[in-house]
């Protein structure tokens, strides 16, 4: 590999003294051949499994499961599923919209809290919080607050002589109310990791800019976007692909109502694998799902090379 | 052989020692100790509802009598389903006594999860006062129809119907007469009372569940004449849901929703109407029968001792159509025989008329008729047993196949979308009558379509 690095003295080396083996590459893979193999293990049998079940209708009698094998039949099916067609479109605009939310407010509050003089472990306890809670009791919370009848919300509104909203019970502005409730949840995980870019930044660039006489706001498009792209990309594919998977909050806030307004592919897919123990079907569009997710990383880093040596 | 000998020295002087302190012991405990070495344990998984608690004080009651040990491991609804296939596809199943859903107790039948009792207990006898509920506690395996003529699956431990609620106390001061035993009372009666925002004539349950919106519907559905399917029990799976009687159950029940009901009923579930009825924020709910306990529970309810409960309604001439929600117990298949014959002996004990009424007594459903003619009907806090004996006698079985949960699920989002204005009820049936028809046909089994209605 040294005479790849295309230096002279690298080349000027003769091809007889390259060492042709590592005398330890062998032992290294012994090592960690338990370990690997054990996280191939984890991590493709059950993708593998998940395949070979969409290929197959389980039904149980006698105590004991029944595999048909029907070919690509729960693929098929997957086009003229009512729910799933709305899942995915549903899928595509909350993940769009909670991610927007939670970058621009995220990185926003890092700014805020970087250039906090005092109090900043104050704040970024503060911020973080919502984080820390588990799904169920965010779901409970927010269905309360938002309730029409007699939530936080609707009293708020009350005290300025305004209706009350029908926020979770209204197919106009349920798949809203869910994503902001995602922006509250998710938006400290934005926000932790745009702080940490920050505060990595080197000062002296900032420094040179002052020296230039650059205002604030040239600074953060000529300095601080640039130098915090990578952190943005990963943030963003992190939480793209967690985007795409929710599920507790539409199943405790909506459980997928009014009609298919909050249905979101995670969501379909428990009511077709569990509720319904379609296993088969359920798998098939798991599978359909994880291709997806793949499809989405692949774009994502697509755009980060483009993107990234401007 | 010395060793043997020496080591048979030993024991017995062991044994000895421990037996004189086992007899000692044994002395000093109550007569159940005796009674608990005879009995195995057993787990029951049950389900996280209303009915619970007394469900427990029945348990309670039974190792108070038996010196048996029982355990309950609660879940919530579809936790409990899950819990109980995980169980009974394994090998060897944890849990003994299974509390099946009417949504899923087919799935157990069907799918051979469940032991026939008789194949346990060849003695047991069914109490011919216990209500079959709809012969759910029965399935011919060979026939893969739920009739006497199979074998005795299950016991009943809840009989789930619902009932019309309604404010006996605004009936009063506005004149009314009587219960609302028909549609057109019902909704004359609503709308009287329908004072928005501080009051509404009915609260009805339009969201989309795993059994939410479609069981409200069902009351009307099958009070206005109409079914699911033609005929289950000859096997005759025909979808009639958008039938004539389907859709003025439909439109029925969008207009009471519409012009009497919640402004948000496309997004009610069950906790919320039994909440809006027991704030007194609403005049009539027609829901499951074990929410009596909240409704008269005084330092919850503000509407406690000022309801009056009634069989759902009917068309004049129809019988009231009930749906079942029911829970029923069945054993394991996959557990040691000593843990069935356990399940069986509290099944048995169950069933009694004095468990019965102490279980009536302690908030529970009974599901022996001798405890509906009880002195404790007659009481007023009792006063939802008479109409819930009316309402099982007339109570429909909606589902009597494995596959309903895939049924279900296309009427709670039809119907919700209905609800919810999405769609019109006309289109709501006749896309949920095609979709129902495919599942079935996919399944194999004997369905029609009839004519799309206009």
């Amino acid at each position: 590999m040294s005479l790849a690095t295309g230096t002279g003295a690298a080349l000027a080396v003769p091809a007889q003294r390259v060492r042709p083996a590592d005398p330890d590459a062998l032992w290294r893979w012994a090592a960690l051949s338990p370990a690997l193999l054990l996280m191939l293990g984890l991590g493709l049998l059950p993708v593998l499994n998940l395949v070979a079940l969409g290929f197959f209708d389980v039904h149980w009698a006698e105590g004991q499961s029944e595999l048909r094998f029907v070919g690509t039949a729960h693929y098929a099916a997957l086009a003229k599923d009512p729910l799933f067609g709305s899942a995915i479109l549903n899928t595509v605009v909350f993940a769009i919209g909670a991610v927007a939310g939670q970058m621009g407010l995220g990185f926003a509050l890092a700014l805020l809290c970087s250039k906090a003089t005092r109090g900043r472990t104050f704040w970024r306890a503060v911020f973080i919080l919502p984080v820390l809670l588990p799904g169920i009791v965010i779901g409970a919370m927010w269905k309360l607050m938002m309730n029409p009848d007699f939530g936080a919300i609707a009293q708020l509104l009350d005290l300025f002589g305004l209706p009350p909203v029908d926020w979770l019970g209204n197919a106009r502005l349920a798949l809203f109310s869910v994503v902001l409730v995602d922006i509250w949840h998710w938006t400290p995980f934005c926000f932790l990791l745009f702080l940490a870019g920050l505060e990595a930044l080197p000062r002296d660039v900032y420094e040179a800019a002052k020296v230039d006489g650059a205002s604030t706001w040239q600074e953060l498009r000529y300095v601080t976007l640039p130098l915090m792209w990578p952190t943005i990309a990963v943030t963003f594919v992190f939480r793209l692909v967690l985007a795409f998977k929710v599920f507790d909050e539409v199943y405790l806030l909506t459980g997928g109502g009014p009609g298919t307004a909050t249905e979101v592919v995670s969501f379909t897919i428990y009511l077709r694998f569990f509720t319904q123990d379609r296993a088969g079907y359920g798998a098939a569009m798991s599978v359909a799902v994880i291709f997806l997710i793949f499809l989405m990383l692949a774009a994502a880093a697509a755009t980060r090379r483009r993107v990234q040596p401007a | 052989m010395d060793r043997t000998t020496q080591g048979s020295t030993a024991l017995g002087r062991r044994t000895l020692l421990g037996g004189a302190a086992a007899l000692t012991g044994a002395a000093m405990l109550p007569r159940r100790a005796g009674a608990q070495a005879r009995t195995a344990p057993i787990t029951i998984v049950i389900n996280q509802s209303p009915w619970l608690d007394s469900f427990r004080r029945s348990i309670e009651l039974y190792e108070r009598e038996t010196g048996a040990r029982v355990e309950l491991d609660v879940n919530p609804f579809a936790g409990s389903l899950e819990k109980q296939r995980n169980s009974v596809r394994a090998s060897r199943g944890t849990t003994d006594l299974l509390i099946m859903n009417s949504t899923w107790f087919a799935e157990m039948y069907f799918g051979g999860f469940v032991e026939p009792i008789h194949a346990m207990d060849p003695g047991f006898r069914l109490d011919p006062e216990v209500y079959t509920l709809g012969d759910s506690i029965y399935f011919d395996a060979d026939a893969k129809t739920l009739t006497p003529r199979g074998k005795l699956m299950s016991l009943p431990i809840a009989p789930i119907v619902p009932l019309t609620y309604y404010r006996g106390d605004l009936y009063r001061e506005n004149g009314i007469e009587g219960a609302p035993l028909t549609f057109q009372q019902l909704e004359a009666n609503a709308k009287r009372l329908h004072r928005p925002p501080r009051m509404v004539g009915i609260v009805q349950r339009g969201a989309r569940g795993p059994a939410s919106v479609s069981y409200d519907f069902y009351s009307y559905l099958y009070g206005f004449g109409g079914s699911v399917f033609r005929n289950q029990a000859a096997n005759d799976y025909t979808v009639t849901l958008n039938a004539p009687e389907g859709r003025a159950a439909l439109e029925y029940y969008l207009r009471l929703a519409r012009e009497c009901g919640h402004p948000r009923t496309a997004a009610l579930e069950q906790a919320e109407v039994i909440q809006n009825y027991v704030t007194g924020r609403a005049a009539h709910m027609i829901t499951v029968v074990a929410a009596w306990s909240q409704v008269e529970d005084r330092e919850r309810s503000a509407v406690a001792d000022r309801t009056e409960f009634a069989p759902p309604p009917s068309l004049p001439g129809l019988p009231t159509a009930p749906p079942l929600g029911h829970w029923l117990a069945g054993v394991s298949r996959n557990v040691p025989d000593e843990r069935k014959r356990a399940a069986v002996q509290f099944l048995n004990w169950f069933q009694t008329p004095a468990a019965q009424i102490a279980y009536a007594r302690g908030g529970g459903l009974p599901i022996h008729a001798a405890a509906y003619r009880d002195a404790m009907a007659d009481e007023r806090r009792y006063r939802w047993m008479k109409p819930l004996g009316v309402a099982l006698e007339k109570s429909v079985n909606i589902f009597q196949f494995p596959e309903a949960a895939e049924v279900v699920a296309v009427l709670e989002l039809g119907l919700n979308r209905a609800v919810a204005g999405e769609i019109t009820a006309v289109a709501a049936l006749n896309e949920m009558a095609t979709q129902i028809h495919a599942v079935m046909a996919a399944r194999g089994y004997r369905t029609a379509l009839l004519e799309p209605l206009r």
